[in-house]
């Protein structure tokens, strides 16, 4: 590949999503495999083409997170790097989702991971989860990192994610944390 | 993760270094007490949960980083000349230039030095190697290199340039810090990646960076600004506004390499 030599500059306006490769992901060890949904009537989508927005942010708020403006949704996943969502018997209606961002190689973040109330308890998370990672590891992406609630930390564990590895901590940007400075 | 390297490292990919950023004790000499009184106070807005008006508060987030390099860096001289700086946090202002002089100072034999932030990401790749050398972090693929900078959202950079006091004005630009953030353009973003060339450390330029940072994804309206720290500099963070855990929030990283 070439490389260029002088000076590397971005463009200085916001790229247009591009149509992604197709990136096969390798099911070597998933929990529950691609037969098994699909024999149980699931259906994974990698791509935010037939997702029903309105029906994702129904889940975002069945389990607590915010309603999101449905415009800022869809630039979100145009610039996700990897994302995965099952539906069941209502196409275009999401029963788990999940999406990472990166830099496409050398780290990724997992967000947004949501499995409908109703379809708990089941593996769905973990489902969708082992095949965001196993995407993300087939673009040669080792560093994969997410913030967890409190009680999900047990969820990720398994999954082979560990909480502060080395006492690296992860952190927010506060605005409220911005205070008055004296000289 | 986040890797902000002041000072040597080994060449595990994760590992971050102490900054050398932090501010000080106070210097009382009268000089530099005088030019702290003159320095322009910057403004901020902020919601007040027990009011319903937006009050005005004062802060000074690049003081600190003044100061510092007034401190370490100008003693020698009398020819400095501190260059201001917009830095109210304001979301609604004017867009940000894309260029942002930090400092500017003049040595004795009349050699210019500015330092330089830019957001426009103009990074030459093998400036950029040289710099992750002195630093000492493991050397990558320059075409992995390249691609992760090309899919970040935004690619900070610190150059100093200097000016010499010859007849062409002859400039020369030099590579002396970095910081990126990836992003989904909406709602999320990440720091990674923040360095400064240690013979520029010590004078708050790496805090400067990653405010600048900051204000940049601030003004992109990305409301969530995240990062991974070593926890040596956890502390350095958390004087930039970061909380560490944030609701008992754990970040959890994919088997890693320790």
């Amino acid at each position: 590949m070439q490389i260029h030599m002088s000076s590397f500059s971005l463009p200085t306006s916001t790229p247009k999503p591009k149509r992604k490769p197709f990136r096969p992901i390798i099911a070597s060890s998933f929990s529950i495999s691609d037969q098994d949904l699909q024999s149980r009537g699931f259906t994974q989508h990698r791509s935010s083409t037939d997702l029903d927005l309105d029906a994702l942010n129904t889940v975002f708020a069945r389990v607590g997170f915010p309603r999101r403006d449905l415009t800022r949704i869809r630039r979100a996943l145009d610039h996700s790097s990897s994302l995965l969502w099952l539906s069941h018997s209502k196409p275009g209606e999401p029963v788990a989702f999940a999406r990472a961002t990166g830099d496409g190689v050398f780290n990724a973040v997992v967000w947004d991971v949501v499995v409908d109330p109703s379809f708990q308890g089941i593996g769905l998370g973990r489902a969708v989860m082992e095949r965001i990672v196993a995407d993300l590891r087939g673009m040669g992406i080792v560093n994969i990192a997410l913030y967890a609630e409190p009680r999900v930390i047990g969820f990720y564990r398994p999954l082979g994610f560990a909480a502060d590895p080395d006492g690296i901590k992860g952190m927010v940007f506060s605005k409220k944390n911005i205070i008055n400075r004296t000289s | 993760m986040l890797r902000s390297s002041l000072v040597a490292s080994s060449s595990s990919i994760c590992q971050v270094h102490l900054p050398a950023c932090h501010s000080k004790s106070p210097n009382n000499s009268s000089y530099f007490r005088q030019m702290r009184d003159e320095a322009p106070t910057k403004m901020i807005w902020r919601e007040d949960c027990s009011f319903s008006r937006k009050r005005r508060i004062e802060l000074c987030p690049l003081k600190a980083g003044f100061w510092d390099s007034i401190r370490s860096g100008f003693l020698k001289n009398n020819n400095t000349q501190v260059v201001e700086t917009p830095t109210s946090l304001l979301e609604d202002e004017e867009p940000l230039p894309q260029e942002i002089v930090l400092l500017e100072r003049t040595q004795s034999d009349g050699v210019v030095e500015q330092i330089v932030f830019s957001s426009a990401g103009d990074v030459d790749l093998y400036d950029l190697q040289t710099l992750c050398d002195k630093v000492g972090w493991p050397r990558r693929p320059l075409s992995k290199v390249a691609a992760s900078l090309k899919n970040s959202y935004l690619v900070a950079t610190l150059h100093s340039i200097t000016r010499l006091p010859d007849a062409e004005g002859t400039e020369r630009k030099q590579l002396i810090g970095m910081g990126r953030a990836t992003s989904d353009h909406a709602f999320n973003a990440t720091i990674w990646d923040v360095l400064v060339d240690p013979s520029y450390q010590g004078q708050g330029l790496g805090k400067a960076l990653v405010e600048q940072l900051i204000r940049a994804l601030l003004q992109r309206d990305i409301g969530n600004i995240t990062l991974f720290a070593d926890s040596k500099v956890v502390d350095f963070y958390k004087n930039l506004g970061f909380e560490a855990d944030p609701e008992g929030i754990k970040g959890m990283f994919w088997f890693p390499r320790f």
